[in-house]
């Protein structure tokens, strides 16, 4: 499963720095896309702007079948203060351009990729490909000037013989 | 790849469908080996496939019957034996076009000509008006039209064929798209075969007499004698004698690199013209194209047998088999 779910992150990490390669975070000094994996960093109570914060919740897997079916949900969250200059008026603006990011990444076709091991340098490539849903966007929600928005997208994948 | 992985059921999302014109008057389908071709990309189907884009619904169903064949007292069933051969397909179009509308049409698909001053209204358009020659160096997306390129606008719709001139039998460049049994039928009008053609495109630019086509035309190059005529719309009728008759293609993607294939080499439209209507949000509702077919026999070179579609399913790669 963890290798689903790095596969499915670098994949939206590469699509969405392709969506909009202006689009950075600084994280611990280095400057990447702005995508992360809140359980891949330092616990911390600070909300990133203007990046999209990938979150694992839910966990079903099907035994039936050659291989178990493991179906994965993955919040994506997001948020953003618009821009000072305009005095945050543009946030709506900002959300909005987040929205059409996603969604472009995530119905970019095709909506699939090859497992990936990253356990070892460099990655290996496994037997499956990891496959997932449309996203589901939830209401904005607003605190004070920030906006917020939370989406969902079902990732699923095969658990492959010998796979932890 | 780490090695042999075990098969698992195919998981799709869509289904992608490509029709490919029958020669009515030889017979003969259009044959779609998957054994050479069924890998091909989505996007770029190998001709004479022409893709149809997504479409939702697909179902598809046998209805072979199988009988038994009983002998003795009591009766006991000795062997089994093929009573009817039959299937049908159903499927709703996720975009609307003159393909998928002829497709769809349980009859002729017809082409709304842009009418001459003062034609009298008629339900499938009236009398058209006058037609625009070709002139040299036409190409399948580039049709030259000299000084009567003035007479044209980009965004216009434009369909190219021969004139009618009292020819029978099946009618239409590139696709037959309707039978004319006679001259009189169709009131020798020199537009007819333009008002059923297939053979149709828009115009997305015009430069130095030449009319520059978003789409190469069905037929290719256009052949001598062949105008050009300005067209609003399509329209298709409830009722109507002719049936159209296509081979067919529907793609399912697998989500793990496999590909299943449907081909039927023969389908005729098994219903008129119908729509489906899906909520989208009150009162917002989605139209679709809804299209019932009934599949026609074909032989099977390899061995004679009569069939009426072929399944192929591709594994993906290092799948057990």
């Amino acid at each position: 499963m963890q290798n689903a779910k790095d596969t499915f992150y670098t994949t939206l990490r590469d699509r969405l720095a392709a969506v909009n390669p202006a689009r950075t975070i600084v994280v611990r000094g280095v400057t990447r896309p702005a995508v992360l994996v809140e359980e891949n960093e330092l616990p911390s109570d600070a909300v990133p702007v203007d990046a999209f914060r990938l979150r694992w919740v839910g966990l079903k897997a099907d035994p039936n079948g050659a291989q178990p079916l493991v179906t994965m949900s993955c919040e994506i969250r997001y948020a953003t203060d618009g821009n000072s200059g305009n005095g945050g008026m543009d946030r709506g603006r900002l959300l909005a351009g987040m929205d059409a990011e996603l969604a472009s990444a995530v119905s970019e076709h095709p909506r699939s990729a090859v497992k990936m091991s990253y356990s070892a340098a460099p990655p290996v490539a496994m037997g499956t490909n990891v496959f997932w849903g449309d996203v589901a966007f939830s209401a904005a929600a607003t605190t004070g000037e920030r906006l917020e928005r939370v989406a969902t997208v079902e990732v699923f994948c095969y658990q492959e013989a010998g796979e932890l | 790849m780490s090695g042999l992985v075990d098969a698992v059921a195919p998981v799709t999302r869509r289904v992608r469908a490509y029709f490919a014109p029958v020669n009515r008057a030889a017979g003969v389908p259009a044959i779609f080996d998957a054994a050479q071709m069924g890998s091909f990309e989505l996007d770029v189907p190998t001709a004479p496939w022409v893709d149809l884009g997504w479409c939702s619904g697909f179902a598809r169903k046998c209805a072979t019957k199988v009988a038994p064949l009983r002998t003795g007292a009591p009766a006991v069933v000795q062997t089994q034996v093929r009573t009817e051969l039959e299937a049908t397909v159903s499927l709703e179009f996720e975009s609307w076009g003159k393909l998928q509308m002829a497709l769809a049409a349980g009859s002729q698909q017809m082409n709304l000509l842009v009418t001459a001053a003062g034609a009298a209204a008629n339900g499938s358009g009236g009398t058209a008006a006058a037609p625009v020659p070709l002139v040299a160096g036409s190409t399948a997306a580039s049709l030259n039209v000299g000084t009567a390129s003035g007479s044209f606008n980009v965004g216009d719709l434009v369909v190219v064929d021969v004139d009618y001139a009292g020819q029978v039998g099946f009618v239409g460049s590139g696709v037959s798209a309707a039978y004319v049994a006679s001259a009189t039928a169709v009131n020798g009008d020199v537009n007819y075969v333009r008002r059923v053609s297939l053979n149709v495109a828009r115009v997305i630019a015009i430069a130095s007499g030449a009319l520059q086509l978003g789409t190469p035309l069905l037929a290719g190059a256009p052949a001598a004698g062949m105008q050009v005529s300005k067209l609003v719309g399509f329209v298709d009728r409830e009722g109507g004698g002719w049936f159209q008759e296509w081979s067919a293609l529907f793609v399912l993607e697998g989500e793990q690199g496999d590909r299943v294939i449907y081909h039927y080499p023969r389908l005729q439209a098994m219903q008129g013209s119908a729509e489906s209507m899906v909520a989208l949000a009150a009162p917002l509702e989605r139209v679709r194209l809804a299209g019932a077919f009934r599949a026609l026999p074909v032989k099977d070179a390899n061995d004679g047998e009569t069939v009426v579609c072929f399944r192929s399913y591709l594994p993906g790669a290092m799948r057990a088999v």
